[in-house]
Parts: C-alpha cells; structure tokens; sequence
C-alpha cells in the first residue's frame, strides 16, 4: 500500500491538473463563442454577394465562367481542415478519417491535399500523399486574409486544370454537445439560378459578365471563411468536451484518492493505538 | 450640397458612414467619383483605395477589390477587405511586399499572377497607409 506521502503527492497533483483543465474549458468556451459571432458578421456580406451574383447569373452566359465548369473527373483536390493543436478528443482523428475514405474514393495517387492546420498536415506528410499546399499555425491569429490566401491557391489550382473538382473536409459546427463531419464539392461551383431575384435597370461596370467573373472568387473565398469558421468553433467546442470530461475525471480520481488516503491514514493510528494500549498492558503486566 | 450614406460590407464587419459629400473607387477600369443622386449601377472594383469625403474630411480605406452597388437610398460597398489608414499593419504590408517581390525575381516554382497580385495588394496598403 503507498504511503501517506505518496498518497498527499498525488492528490496534489492530480488536483493542478484540474486546475489546467478547467482552465482549458472556459479558454475554449470563449473562443467558441468568438467563431460564433464572426460566423454572425459574415452572413450580411455572404448573402448579399450571393444574391448579386444570383440576379446576374441568368443574363451570362455560364460557359464563360471557368470556375463553373464541370469536367469529366480525372483528378481530385481535396482540402482537409484540422486543428494546429492536439486535446480536443477525438475532433482531428475523426477528419483524417474521413479524408482518407474520401481518398480512397479516388485513388491516392489521383488526390492532390490542401491540409489546412497543423495536425492533418503531419499526417498526411508522413504518409506520402500529394500535398500542394499547407497552411498550418493560423489558427490562434485567424483573419480574413488566410481565406483569400488559401482561396487564391484553391482557385488557381482548379482554373489552371491541375484538378476537375475540389472537395472540401470540415467540421461543421452543430452546437457544443454535436460537431458533423461534412465532405462537399466546393468547386465546380453549383448555382441554381431558379432563384427568381428581380433584376433593377442599373448600369453594369465594366460588364456584367465581367462584374460576375470578379464575384465567384469572392464567393469562394466568403465559403472558405465560413469553413474555417465552422471548423475552429468545432475544435473549440470539442475541446470544451474533452476538458470537462477531464475535469469530472480528475475530480473522481480526487474523491478516490481521499478515500484511500483517510483509511490509509485511519490504519496508521489504529496501529498506533494498538502498540500503545500493548505498551500500556505490558507496562502493568510488570 | 446634397449628402448621402455610404454601408461598407465586409465578412468581418459592417461599417456606416453618414452625410457622404463625395466618394471617390477603384473601379476595375480605373477610379471614379460617385455624388448624390448618382444614377442605380453596380461597378466591380480592383485592388485600390477608397476616399469618402465627410463635410470636408477625406477619409482613406484600402481595399483588395469588390463591388460597388449604386441605389437610390444609399451607396453600398461590399468589400473584401477594407482597412482604415491607422489600422493597416505596416511591417506586415513591408513583408508582403518583400516576399512577393522575391518570388516575382526567382520566377519559378510560384504561381506568378498569384505573387503580382500580392505585390500589388502590398503596395496598396503601404500607399493608404502614408496617407
């Protein structure tokens, strides 16, 4: 049986460990919250960019528009969004997972890899996959223009005929308790134009189709926004999880290890005890 | 003079300007001024700065390109980015600037129309923000 030192030793460890996770849990619960609030700021500009690029639409013709374009598949790029950091439980483990049945689909060696965030980066370096780009340790200092970066390199990618579609693999953020994997096609981009938006006489500079060329970048480039959005609010909110469940299992640990250190401590006295009432008797024994 | 208001939309933020005597964009085929009563158009802008004149005050924001959509009601600009003069970071603009111009120099292994339009992003900023 440990010691009562041992006993008090571990107690005190196990307790600043708790300190660290509780600690851990209301970090990420604010910048959960944060993510939410940005994904709120984005939408006036993301819906109205949408419903721009909808009016103008029926009037171009589509053919002009590259990244439109639906080719026969020879190629894939798929974009893999994890986190930089680990202790989120199983948040990173379970989108490389699904990446890799997305790559599978299409063969290793016809999948070109964006890895956005540290931990699928090392990943899938360490595997030999096709990795164009990497964008890795952002996350703590994430701004617009990591979006248009990685767009920009998504779009030319895609118009230069490297590759005939990009697929995207994110979390979505459902709320804390539920994050949802999602596999989608990013590009070729799909509009519907049923979408009966009344057209007002306006003067279109320099073209409308020039207009709208100019927009599906910005389009693009909004959805990435919302993706790594989604993604850091589901990291957070995974890590939010992991933490409170460490805490509850600290806190267990702790109750057991009170338990053990009182019987272990209620022993010593009773031995104790016992060798002093044997002293007494043998002392009146005499 | 007749005023008006100007939104700026961005993914990040939302920005309203009131009594807007004179605005001055980046269209994509060079700039031009817009004043009140300016007739319904949507103009696609380029990378650039934009000058809104507020009773005799010019203010400057960089941009990196968006649209312009004129209505009777008000001037919208919806913005990729858009930067205050005192807020652009300009040690990140010099960076940007630096990298963008090595890459133009070893002209291989980089997508060159990616690292052009960088540069000129870069100079933007730093312009606007000597302003």
């Amino acid at each position: 049986m440990a010691s009562l030192k041992d006993i008090r030793n571990r107690i005190g460890s196990v307790k600043s460990i708790q300190q660290v996770t509780r600690a851990m849990k209301m970090v990420a619960a604010a910048k959960m919250r944060k993510a939410q609030e940005r994904m709120e700021q984005a939408r006036p500009y993301a819906d109205r960019l949408k419903s721009e690029i909808l009016t103008l639409l029926p009037d171009v013709d589509r053919s002009l528009l590259e990244l439109l374009d639906v080719r026969e598949i020879k190629r894939t790029a798929i974009v893999v969004i994890t986190s930089d950091r680990g202790l989120a439980g199983s948040f990173n483990t379970n989108i490389i997972k699904r990446a890799e049945e997305e790559i599978a689909e299409f063969g290793k060696e016809n999948v070109d890899l964006f890895c956005i965030g540290r931990r699928g980066y090392e990943y899938f370096k360490n595997r030999n996959y096709n990795i164009i780009e990497d964008h890795t340790d952002f996350w703590a200092e994430l701004d617009y223009n990591h979006s248009i970066k990685i767009g920009n390199g998504i779009i030319s990618h895609f118009t230069s005929r490297k590759v005939d579609q990009i697929r995207v693999v994110y979390n979505e953020f459902k709320n804390v308790m539920v994050q949802e994997i999602i596999a989608e096609t990013l590009l070729p981009l799909t509009l519907d134009d049923d979408a009966q938006i009344e057209s007002t006489e306006r003067i279109y500079e320099p073209s409308k189709e020039l207009i709208i060329k100019s927009l599906i970048p910005l389009d693009i480039n909004v959805q990435i926004w919302r993706y790594l959005l989604e993604s850091f609010a589901s990291e957070q909110a995974a890590r939010m999880v992991a933490m409170e469940n460490a805490t509850l299992n600290a806190g267990d640990l702790i109750r057991d290890l009170t338990r053990q250190f009182n019987n272990a401590r209620q022993a010593a006295i009773t031995t104790e005890i016992l060798e002093i009432v044997g002293g007494a008797e043998a002392l009146k024994q005499e | 003079m007749a005023n008006f208001s100007v939104e700026i939309v961005t993914p990040t933020r939302v920005i309203t300007e009131e009594n807007i005597s004179y605005l001055r964009c980046p269209g994509i085929d060079g700039s031009f001024g817009v004043m009140a009563e300016h007739a319904g158009a949507i103009i696609a802008l380029a990378v650039g700065e934009v000058k809104i004149t507020e009773s005799g005050k010019d203010k400057f924001i960089a941009t990196s390109g968006g649209f312009v959509d004129i209505s009777k009601e008000k001037v919208l600009l919806l913005l990729e980015t858009a930067e205050h003069a005192d807020e652009i970071d300009k040690k990140r603009a010099e960076d940007a600037k630096k990298r963008a111009q090595d890459r133009l120099k070893q002209k291989n292994g980089f997508d060159m129309s990616r690292a052009e339009a960088a540069l000129l992003r870069a100079i933007n900023r730093l312009q606007v923000a000597s302003r």
